[in-house]
């Protein structure tokens, strides 16, 4: 799963320490840390600014973002107040005032041809109304960086070049410092959006898993906790997003290409309302991953208030991943839940190939129709998009 | 730069970077179901044993593995022109970068793993450019010309999947996917409507595919064969736009069929990320609108949904393919492992071999000395000097007298009135570390000596601190100044060798020797080290392959082998004199209870 967002608090850290300039912020987990984290941290008489560090973008125009406060009940409370947007992790560092005329912006992106530097000496939250000011340039020595250098102001010798070591070094794929405050003794980075390359983990000590935020974090239901904890642990990919907690499509998928265009498919059908959730497992699992994964994913469907319901198992046509082995996890979870998914009246539709599939889709044929579950099973003879359109067709009479 | 002509008109040998064993059977079914004469797989490099056992058809056959690529012989590395890396994402950069190393024949591989650094990929492209080979993936299930070559898990693993996919006759429509499972989809979308595939390649879902879209429609361009070109392409990236660029530009003219999903992601308030690494819409030109919008407006058919793309390939014409050369189509389902595998001899419809040559031309034409050393090696030796040397040793060790343990037990079981083979194994039960066995421990000794670099002063004390015997030293009865003739005799066989082991020996010995008379050089000691010179200058052995001698006991085979002449004649005799049940008088039996209070 490779870029993903960093904890702001994390890249500050990076970044300054690299610079040479320890950095004194700190984050603050609503959900774990104790309230004397923060009286503990804070220096009387300095001034303080508390943010959502959950790589949310524009948080100061969504009220995101609280400046200037004065003691640790301030910082307390402006908390409390932005956690009620379910919100879960913070940041909470000295605030400096400036003037907005001296806000720069800078941003690093690895690309196919090497690092390309934005960077515009009209920076701030308003950046993207004048996008026209924003120079763009592919990195190829120093002379870059001093042309970069000379545009925004930036002194000390150096800063954009430590940039892209440290932006190099620490597997970035991705940073924005938006503001970038010049007028101070030396750069100072307001604000830090950063993505890092996930599968580089074991190659850095700087950052982990732990550092990585999502902006739904704080609204995860258990399920794709679940998911999530179990593909950290597997050598194969599995994933799942919610998308409607309440929707009447369910799709278990495997295949990286496949699901998309399968879920493209209930987009292009104009039944994305009813779409309960994205998601995918591939890289032949084993029987006990599926069987969780599949788990966790029914658990959802059996939450969900939709009046009808359909449960797409679609895939390609595999090239190693074994669908005899693979069924047999997704039918050990549904047994679990037959008596239920009888009761709700739920409809499974069934396509898929790959190694071992006669048995496979025999097993499932067989199960399904022991069960007396309506729908029906198919193998590659069925174009793979059409098993949407037979399962929505399902509904759509019953509604 | 991937190139199908060059691929088609290659010796292509592949070794294996890890092993993954579906996949390796999957590439042997699809060569012989071709009619390939021999499989492409050379070896495989990686950990664990030293032979993985294979079908090709319904022979077994075996692959050789190698620890890592130092161990991988110069014939072969010279040969190999493919790789297949299956080793895991954090181990990718090393094993590619040491693959390209060592292999100067290399036209390309393909790398296989999820979670390969993005910088790593990117890395490796720019090795690629500078080399002139192409890699394909990371996260790819690999390239398959239909007949011809199939490199990774494409296709599928099991040999009815191939069946299927008609995977031996080669057509004219070229498959391109982002994903491994559409290109398999498409591959049989393709040949369930009587459509064959020229080739297909899978780029792999990062975001850093190493062989780009552009560089493979290219490939389809260049290729006689190919008349179309599929594409399945995902959100996330800007690939696609010097594809469309190529198209504009002229430089690409074949038709394209594409799709390019990821509309879904419109319904999500932020482009989530989907199966694929870099299936993440971040800007606007990376969407699946964007790209698509943009491959149409070069000229590029796309389907607008699944089902069109599927119709659209419909319509590509079925052009007449080459001669079927008709696929071998056996039921493997009764495949079966063999239970035992040999290198040494076969016994095949009558006809008995040893070596691969003929039981009875080859015992008519070698000498004792010579089959021996052969067979106990597992190779037919090269060297005058070991057949030699072989001869003498099998002769010199038959028997040293009645007193010994082995030939004691033998005698002992012989009067119990026992039978040959029972007498003659409780004396051969008897050879062990201090009864015949020695060899090989000094052969051990003298390896570990003359490598480690130590001097024949640390060497010896190393042991008189561990308070252990040097094996290869010391004899009961001869000494410094009454010299053991047979040692002299077997170390005039290093005459015109280095003798780089019996020269260290030797330096022992001397330091031994000044520290009591007795500590010589004995016969074991000398046959061991003789022996390791012989065979490291005249039969190329290598330290480790010789160490590996040491750890299969090689050097006290020849001791077991000979002295059972001895033991035999003990038996013979005994019963030829037909002594009675042995027995111990009470005055044999000391008295040692004592000792215990």
């Amino acid at each position: 799963m490779p870029r993903v967002k960093l904890s702001e608090f994390r890249a500050k850290t990076i970044v300054n320490n690299y610079m040479g300039n320890p950095y004194s912020g700190f984050p603050f987990d609503a959900g774990r840390d104790p309230i004397s984290k923060i009286d503990n941290a804070v220096v009387q008489g300095k001034t303080y600014v508390a943010k959502v560090d959950q790589g949310i973008k524009k948080r100061f125009k969504q009220g995101l973002v609280k400046l200037d406060l004065k003691n640790p009940t301030d910082i307390v409370d402006a908390i409390a107040e932005i956690r009620k947007k379910h919100f879960e992790y913070f940041l909470v560092e000295e605030y400096v005032p400036h003037d907005n005329n001296d806000e720069k912006y800078i941003s690093l992106e690895r690309t196919r041809k090497g690092i390309i530097i934005n960077y515009s000496h009209q920076g701030g939250v308003d950046i993207e109304s004048h996008s026209d000011e924003v120079g763009r340039i592919l990195y190829k020595d120093s002379s870059d960086a001093h042309k970069v250098a000379g545009a925004l102001g930036v002194e000390p010798e150096g800063f954009v070049e430590k940039l892209i070591e440290l932006f190099d070094i620490n597997y970035f794929s991705f940073l924005e410092i938006n503001p970038l405050v010049v007028s101070l003794k030396k750069p100072y980075m307001l604000d830090i959006a950063a993505e890092v390359d996930s599968a580089a983990e074991f190659f850095v000590d700087t950052w982990s898993s732990n550092d990585f935020r999502n902006s739904r974090t704080g609204v995860l239901t258990e399920e794709e906790k679940n998911v999530h904890k179990l593909s950290e642990k597997s050598s194969s990919s599995l994933t799942l997003t919610v998308l409607n907690p309440n929707g009447a499509i369910f799709m278990l998928l495997s295949g990286g290409g496949v699901s998309l265009a399968l879920a493209d498919e209930v987009a292009n059908l104009g039944k994305g309302d009813l779409l309960a959730n994205y998601g995918e497992y591939s890289g032949n699992p084993t029987e006990e991953e599926t069987y969780i994964y599949t788990k966790n994913l029914l658990s959802l469907l059996i939450k969900s208030n939709a009046p009808q319901k359909v449960l797409i198992i679609g895939g390609g046509v595999a090239n190693f991943t074994d669908v005899r082995v693979t069924f047999r996890g997704i039918i050990h979870a549904m047994t679990e839940v037959m008596p239920e998914l009888q009761r709700q009246n739920v409809k499974v539709f069934v396509r898929r190939g790959g190694p071992h599939q006669d048995e496979g889709l025999k097993d499932m044929e067989d199960y399904l129709s022991y069960n007396k579950i309506e729908g029906s099973v198919h193998g590659p003879k069925l174009v793979v998009s059409e098993i949407v359109a037979k399962a929505l067709e399902s509904i759509a009479i019953d509604n | 730069m991937f190139d199908v002509e060059k691929i088609i008109k290659a010796d292509r040998k592949v070794i294996l970077i890890g092993s993954y064993p579906a996949i390796i059977q999957s590439i042997l079914d699809f060569e012989y179901m071709s009619g390939h004469k021999a499989p492409s797989i050379v070896g495989v490099v990686a950990t664990g044993r030293k032979i993985e056992r294979y079908f090709f058809g319904k022979k077994e056959i075996a692959i050789p593995v190698f620890k890592s690529f130092k161990d991988v012989p110069d014939k072969v590395k010279h040969e190999v022109t493919f790789f297949l890396n299956v080793v895991s994402g954090r181990r990718v950069f090393s094993s590619t970068v040491e693959a390209i190393d060592n292999l100067p024949k290399l036209i390309g591989g393909v790398i296989f793993a999820e979670n390969t650094p993005e910088k790593h990929a990117l890395d490796l492209a720019e090795i690629c450019e500078t080399k002139g080979i192409f890699l394909a993936g990371p996260a790819s299930v690999g390239i398959l010309i239909p007949g011809i070559f199939k490199l990774g898990a494409i296709g599928g693993v099991e040999y009815k999947q191939l069946v299927d996919a008609k995977l031996s006759i080669r057509g004219n429509v070229a498959v391109f996917s982002a994903s491994g499972g559409t290109t398999n989809e498409l591959i049989n979308i393709l040949a369930q409507n009587g459509k064959k595939i020229s080739f297909a390649l899978h780029f792999g879902g990062d975001r850093f595919p190493i062989t780009t879209p552009l560089e493979a429609f290219m490939a389809a361009e260049n290729d006689p064969d190919t008349t179309h070109l599929v594409y399945f392409g995902e959100l996330g990236g800007v690939d696609e736009y010097a594809v469309c660029e190529a198209i504009q530009t002229g430089k690409l003219t074949k038709p394209i069929i594409a799709y390019i999903a990821g509309n879904v992601a419109e319904i999500f308030p932020e482009s989530p990320q989907f199966g694929h690494a870099k299936a993440m819409a971040k800007t606007q030109k990376e969407t699946a609108r964007a790209k698509r919008d943009a491959m149409k407006a070069a000229g590029v058919q796309v389907g607008e949904s699944f089902k069109e793309f599927v119709e659209l390939m419909h319509r590509i014409p079925s052009r007449e393919t080459r001669e079927d050369r008709g696929a071998i189509i056996e039921k493997m389902d009764d495949r079966r492992h063999a239970l035992i595998s040999t290198s040494v001899s076969k016994d095949e419809g009558g006809k008995a071999t040893v070596l691969g040559e003929d039981l009875l031309s080859f015992s008519k034409n070698n000498s004792f000395g010579y089959i021996v050393a052969s067979l106990f090696l597992g190779k037919k030796i090269k060297s005058k000097e070991l057949e030699e040397f072989v001869s003498f040793v099998l002769k010199l060790l038959v028997d040293h007298g009645p007193y010994v343990s082995g030939a004691v037990n033998t005698i002992i079981t012989s009067r119990a009135g026992r039978d040959l083979v029972s007498s003659l194994a409780s004396g051969i039960l008897t050879i062990g570390p201090r009864f015949g066995g020695a060899i090989n421990q000094a052969a051990a000794n003298w390896l570990d000596g003359a490598s480690s670099g130590k001097t024949p002063q640390e060497f010896v004390e190393e042991y008189a601190k561990k308070k252990i015997y040097i094996s290869g030293i010391g004899h009961r009865k001869y000494r410094s100044d009454m010299p053991d003739p047979r040692v002299s005799e077997i170390v005039s066989y290093t005459k015109e060798l280095d003798a780089k082991y019996t020269n260290f020996a030797k330096s022992v010995e001397k330091v031994t020797v000044s520290k009591k008379g007795n500590l010589i050089l004995n016969v074991d000691g000398a046959i061991a080290c003789v022996m390791l010179d012989i065979l490291s200058e005249k039969e190329g052995y290598s330290e480790e392959q010789l160490k590996e001698l040491v750890d299969i006991e090689f050097f006290n085979a020849l001791f077991v082998l000979s002295r059972s002449v001895g033991f035999i004649s003990h038996f013979l005799d005994q019963k030829r004199l037909d002594e009675g049940l042995f027995r111990l008088g009470e005055e044999d039996v000391a008295d040692a209870s004592s000792q215990n209070e």
